[in-house]
């Protein structure tokens, strides 16, 4: 009898037959989802069927990234994964780690040919781009009457400014008939009284979003006269409404902040505005009144009035220079005088008078002769600190006539 | 497409150039005035062209009919 093995001994070696087996290593597997569940624990587990058989697949929580929508039972997708075996229940199955719906590389392969197409048209061409106003009053808005993108613009819209119009024809976006109807809703809002038109949805899948690649779409886009804002899913979806758009805007919000100015922005501009226009017409008066005073400085130099002051004040001056030069003389005769006067003095006959020696005068001047008193006269006698008064008591004359 | 969107933008333009005129020195000033009379009007007609009454969304039904939400 040949050898036996274990259930896991055979299990194991099944599954490195498996894990060995290149092709299985990567493999795309085509087919209709059945028994799709959501698992609590974040795995998906489904299966992939066709006419001819049926594989279990499994996407790991960690792989749903891989998965750009939600799966739901009878979608066409590609898997892409690993085939392997869970050997405790001795079953191979799918682990997925990319799914798309079936169909998808069509989608982008036709939008890449519609792109280069309308492209060598020169639809995207810049030159044919018109500038978004930047304040527009009346704002045209296609997109769907519910879901986050016409809330997201409206919240930003009124924030930004209440005053503006904001004008909504809701239509499809989604589905075969999304397409003629976002047409219908440009061309509506074109006839219309709108500054600029927002047209656009939020996210979705390359298939959610397709209406937006529609050549009647950007054509209607391309020949619509008000600017439009395209404002398709996230920033990360491109359309070629993006590409013939006069503006793309990454979100309907961003959308919403190109459209709708910013009110206290405007009230403050135009707060400057007002502002710089007094302050030029100030300066200006300013700079007038500088102008005529110093006008007025210079006729006024040249006025007779000011002629005639200038010379009564140079003649005042004159007048100074002589007096000063009469006075400077005067003061200086008069130090000459004290000069001499103290000289004068300095030869006084009294300054010599001492030691016991006088001088008598009397009325008849300086007594040199004893001849001149008579008894009973009034003299002075000058002694060197002071002068005496006194009367001729006695007159006794010499004998001898000099000494 | 509405004329008043772009008359804003207009006027603030011209406003510039208003600005910019008043400040040359060797302008008179009595066109000086003129020009701030007309700055100061072009204000007036900005802040009019915007009517400060709260819009509310409008929706348009059957491609024609209006009516506010």
């Amino acid at each position: 009898m040949a050898s036996v093995y274990s259930v896991g001994q055979v299990n194991s070696y099944i599954k490195n037959m498996f894990t060995q087996d290149f092709m299985l290593t990567r493999i795309s597997v085509k087919g209709e989802v059945s028994n799709c569940k959501y698992h609590s624990s974040g795995h998906i587990y489904f299966s992939l069927k066709d006419k001819d058989g049926v594989i279990s697949c499994v996407m790991f929580k960690g792989n749903r990234r891989g998965l750009g929508f939600t799966m739901e039972e009878g979608q066409k997708v590609v898997v892409t994964g690993r085939i392997d075996v869970y050997e405790r229940d001795g079953k191979y199955q799918l682990y997925a780690t990319g799914v798309e719906l079936d169909g998808i590389g069509d989608l982008y392969s036709k939008f890449e040919k519609k792109k280069q197409e309308l492209e060598e048209m020169g639809m995207f061409a810049d030159e044919y781009k018109k500038p978004i106003p930047k304040y527009a009053l009346k704002v045209g808005i296609v997109t769907a009457k519910t879901g986050a993108a016409i809330q997201d613009i409206i919240n930003i819209s009124t924030r930004r400014n209440p005053f503006v119009q904001l004008v909504l024809y809701p239509s499809l976006v989604q589905g075969a008939m999304a397409a003629p109807d976002i047409v219908n809703g440009i061309r509506c809002l074109d006839s219309m009284d709108v500054d600029v038109i927002i047209v656009g949805r939020g996210g979705g899948s390359i298939e959610d979003l397709w209406a937006f690649n529609e050549e009647i779409v950007a054509r209607a886009i391309f020949e619509c006269e008000t600017p439009v804002i395209s404002a398709v899913g996230h920033e990360t979806d491109v359309t070629i409404a993006d590409y013939v758009a006069d503006r793309r805007a990454p979100t309907p919000s961003a959308a919403a902040e190109l459209a709708v100015f910013e009110y206290e922005r405007y009230k403050s501009d135009i707060e400057d505005v007002c502002y710089t226009m007094h302050k030029t017409v100030e300066r200006k008066i300013h700079l007038m009144r500088s102008m005529a005073e110093t006008l007025r400085l210079r006729v006024e130099k040249l006025s007779p009035e000011s002629v005639i002051r200038d010379r009564r004040i140079y003649l005042d001056e004159l007048q100074n220079r002589l007096e000063n030069l009469i006075y400077d003389k005067l003061d200086d005769r008069k130090h000459t005088m004290a000069i001499m006067t103290e000289r004068l003095n300095g030869l006084s006959p009294l300054k010599r008078i001492s030691g016991g020696y006088a001088y008598v005068s009397s009325n008849k001047g300086a007594v040199t002769d004893i001849d001149m008193l008579n008894k009973g006269d009034e003299i002075s006698i000058y002694i060197k600190n002071g002068i005496a008064k006194a009367n001729v008591v006695e007159i006794s004359r010499n004998k001898t006539e000099s000494l | 497409m509405a004329a008043e969107g772009r008359t804003i933008e207009k006027s603030f333009d011209e406003l510039n150039e208003i600005i910019q005129k008043m400040d040359d020195d060797s302008l008179p000033l009595e066109d000086t005035f003129k020009l701030y009379e007309k700055g100061i009007k072009l204000v007036k007609q900005c802040n009019d062209r915007i009517d400060r009454v709260e819009k509310k969304l409008k929706v348009i039904e059957n491609g024609r009919k209006i009516e506010d939400e």
